[in-house]
């Protein structure tokens, strides 16, 4: 357990610099030293490996790196999309909306190629044990955004049947993507792994939508509580005879006009 | 706002019956779902509660710097956290009801965190993802006329 200081120093304490650089960049202090923090703190997370390669929790920081290349070639891919699209600011040339859908097509290829190919994250000889986490939470989690997005777009939009179509289209590509784990053995994973991995993910999921809702309603019961209990601002005295007459005056010198 | 079509009741129907569909096939190729998937569940719960308060509280910290950094809210919050964290120690620990194949309450604590960390990235590049393709599939559409010149 030598390595246990080590750990607090090269993974627990990047980790806490995340949300530190988060938190100075919204006080609006010093924006450029708040993200500055958080980045060297990821950094460091995903160097963790080989900082710290005798910590269980290095795991999660090489699943972050070996991600990291999919997860850019996927946001580079949707800003081409969307800003060679029709906007009215900002907007790239026609061809890098194509160059987004392939660099967005090339991406999921690229996360199913690591699940199906030989590209695994591999850790300690075995496939990651994160990478079981995070590949199907990624997908069910993006199945189900892609699918409310989709209704919202009809229910709330004027004439975005066409749009809607598309977005249940890529929900269902997911979905299939997902089916295909669980029906299909991947390079290092069997299709039973996947599938006993999915019970978790689903609980996952519920879990921490359930906590993250409940954490929002305890902060909001808390400052409904503080709002509620404050005293009621004075009310302000009534203009004097001296004030109203100066309001008087200077009505009379701004409204004129004859019959 | 137009009249929407859209209930929030449907919103969260279209969210959950993906998950739902999945879940169904899953099921019906033969795999129960183990013990295991209930404590899974109480540590999300608990650990995404625990980390959300917490980055709120902070936000509550910093961004109050202006406004005379009143003591109650903090306060509130240190209880609703304190409460969190107290319920975890004593499903961990109390004959352990949330204690997976982790030793110890410190050793599962800290799965939970880098548990979360993973979770939380694979939710915000899904988020990106359906985020991005939404606006993506509108500002394909082409500029609509919605006024014509008068002749």
């Amino acid at each position: 357990m030598d390595w246990l200081p080590d750990a607090a120093i090269w993974f627990w304490v990047p980790l806490c610099l995340i949300p530190l650089g988060g938190w100075i960049t919204i006080s609006g202090k010093s924006r450029k030293r708040g993200l500055l923090l958080s980045s060297l703190g990821l950094i460091l997370v995903m160097a963790s490996s080989w900082t710290v390669p005798e910590s269980d929790s290095s795991a999660s920081g090489h699943l972050l790196l070996t991600i990291l290349g999919p997860s850019l070639l996927l946001v580079y891919g949707l800003y081409g999309m969307v800003f060679g699209g029709n906007v009215p600011v900002g907007r790239l040339d026609d061809s890098s909306r194509w160059s987004g859908f392939v660099a967005v097509l090339a991406s999921l290829a690229i996360f199913s190629a690591m699940h199906w190919a030989n590209y695994t994250p591999i850790w300690r000889g075995q496939v990651n044990p994160y990478w079981l986490v995070f590949f199907p939470t990624f997908l069910l989690f993006s199945t189900s955004i892609t699918s409310l997005a989709s209704i919202a777009l009809v229910g709330y939009g004027n004439e975005r049947s066409s749009e809607a179509t598309k977005m249940a289209m890529l929900s269902v590509t997911l979905s299939g993507i997902a089916l295909s784990a669980m029906l299909f053995d991947g390079s290092s994973t069997s299709a039973e792994e996947f599938r006993g991995h999915f019970w978790m993910t689903v609980a996952d999921l519920l879990g921490t939508v359930i906590g993250i809702i409940f954490a929002i309603t305890a902060f909001a019961v808390v400052i409904w509580m503080y709002e509620r209990n404050l005293a009621q601002p004075k009310s302000s005295p009534p203009p004097t005879e001296k004030e109203i007459k100066h309001v008087v005056e200077l009505s009379e010198k701004h409204i004129g006009g004859e019959e | 706002m137009q009249n929407s079509k859209a209930s929030w009741k449907l919103l969260v129907l279209a969210g959950v019956l993906p998950i739902l569909v999945l879940a169904t096939i899953n099921l019906s190729l033969g795999d129960d779902f183990e013990s295991e998937t209930f404590k899974r569940f109480g540590n999300a719960l608990l650990t995404s509660y625990i980390i959300m308060g917490t980055l709120l509280l902070g936000n509550l910290f910093f961004y109050a710097n202006s406004r005379h950094r009143p003591a109650a809210p903090f306060v509130g919050m240190i209880v609703a956290i304190g409460i969190g964290l107290s319920l975890g120690w004593v499903l961990i620990s109390y004959d352990d009801l949330l204690l997976e194949a982790n030793g110890s309450l410190r050793a599962q604590a800290l799965s939970n965190i880098v548990h979360f960390l993973v979770i939380a990235t694979a939710m915000l590049l899904g988020s990106i993802l359906a985020i991005g393709a939404t606006f993506a599939a509108i500002t394909g559409r082409p500029r609509r006329v919605l006024f014509r010149e008068e002749e």
